[in-house]
């Protein structure tokens, strides 16, 4: 099982699995958070935030998922007031209506929290909703060897708290 | 006299605890090749008799590797997942077998003057000339041993620093190059060159290989049959009867290229 850790973000990967964590280039004043990609399958370069460029590349049986983080004046709010990252997940979590990109036959998960004083969602995608009995297990490996550190934030510094 | 005396008794003391010490050192370089396989008897069983009885009942001899095994050495064609950091400081990992891909894994280093070639190879990835679903990977030492600003911005394909990874792929230079099917997750082909132009030969003819191999097996497609990926002496066993079928018996000259141009051909051998 290989490990790969940025950014105060690490994960454990499962089998077959790949994946990258970064942090986007600076554009004009924004400040961007890290990004984690997961996939079964080979993540080209330049997929979007939400797997734009990638989900389309998806076989039935593979998987893509998204750990996003967002800037601290979301913390607090009522959207990420779920406390810790989901870490297992059913069947019934994943519906075909929740996709950023609908695709058909595929199907996602989101799910919104604060892990560590950060605050995240997580994204997962399933190549076929009709599989997903033998995806979602996958998936669950996955979120089982996230790991997030506290208040790391951009760049690896300090989030300037209001 | 009396003064005579005591130098020579605090010198010999002094040489014996010396001799001590080389003797201590002795033992500790012995237990040290028995923990690396290589030593001589088991000092566990009979800690003297390592080191003096090389021939005696009892003992035994194993091989003393320095360094990763040569290519002809090996007997292992696995090929892990390649996980590191970017020149850039993020993370990446690379799984090389979950695809119908060829991935090609350029073991590369800032300093080596013949990967100078293949740093510019891979700053233009649309002239590689490579073969449609062949995936590169530029893979270097961690950052404990290469500088990432050195590297950050000399390819245009994904780069990851991890020592790991060349301890995993055997590596015993750069460049070195390695070629994964991901169909079956394993290596079908390794080696080194000095041109790009070389490596994209190399991968044209494997993939023909490949396709050859498939169709050996009855199976469809381009594609190598995971089956057939043999490990250990089945594969060396394999590789001989391939060759006796060719014609190429023990002994003849094909087996002992004396040049870069015994292999590629004439002029290959000058980058």
């Amino acid at each position: 099982m290989s490990s790969v850790h940025a950014h105060g973000l690490g994960v454990s990967l499962p089998p077959e699995f790949e994946g990258r964590i970064f942090i986007r280039s600076r554009v004009a004043g924004e400040r961007p958070f890290p990004v984690a990609h997961f996939a079964t399958f080979p993540l080209p370069d330049g997929v979007g935030d939400f797997g734009g460029g990638a989900v389309n590349l998806m076989r039935p049986t593979d998987i893509f998922a998204v750990l996003f983080e967002y800037g601290p004046e979301s913390l607090g709010t009522a959207l990420f007031a779920r406390s810790g990252m989901v870490r297992s997940l059913s069947t019934d979590d994943f519906r075909p209506t929740v996709l950023r990109r609908g695709l058909g036959g595929q199907s996602g998960t989101q799910w919104f929290f604060t892990e560590g004083g950060r605050p995240f969602t997580f994204y997962a995608v399933l190549g076929s909703h009709a599989r997903r009995s033998t995806l979602v297990p996958r998936v669950n490996a996955l979120l089982d060897g996230i790991t997030v550190a506290a208040g790391a934030g951009a760049g690896g510094g300090s989030i300037p708290w209001n | 006299m009396v003064a005579l005396v005591i130098i020579l008794a605090v010198v010999v003391t002094l040489l014996a605890v010396l001799v001590a010490g080389l003797l201590r050192s002795h033992a500790d370089i012995l237990k040290a090749l028995h923990d690396v396989g290589a030593g001589v008897g088991d000092p566990a069983l009979d800690g003297v008799r390592a080191g003096h009885d090389h021939t005696g009942p009892g003992s035994t001899s194993g091989p003393l590797t320095i360094g990763p095994p040569l290519p002809a050495e090996r007997d292992s064609v696995s090929a892990p997942t390649l996980a590191g950091v970017t020149p850039e400081g993020d993370a990446r990992a690379i799984a090389v077998g979950n695809g119908d891909q060829l991935t090609l894994i350029a073991f590369l280093s800032s300093g080596c003057s013949t990967c100078a070639n293949f740093w510019d190879a891979f700053a233009r990835p649309e002239q590689l000339d490579l073969p449609d679903g062949v995936r590169p990977v530029v893979v270097t030492k961690g950052p404990e041993l290469e500088i990432a600003g050195e590297l950050r911005g000399r390819a245009r394909v994904p780069v990851i620093m991890s020592t790991e990874a060349w301890g995993d792929y055997e590596v015993p230079g750069s460049p070195f190059f390695v070629l994964v099917d991901g169909r079956s997750g394993r290596r079908i082909g390794e080696g080194v060159a000095n041109q790009f132009s070389q490596v994209a030969d190399l991968v044209r003819r494997a993939r023909v290989d490949a396709a050859g191999s498939r169709s050996d097996t009855g199976g469809p497609g381009p594609d190598p049959d995971p089956d057939s990926a043999l490990d250990g002496p089945a594969r060396e066993l394999a590789n001989d009867r391939v060759l006796r079928d060719a014609g190429i018996l023990p002994g003849d000259a094909s087996l002992y290229p004396r040049s870069l141009d015994d292999v590629f051909g004439p002029g290959a051998g000058r980058a």
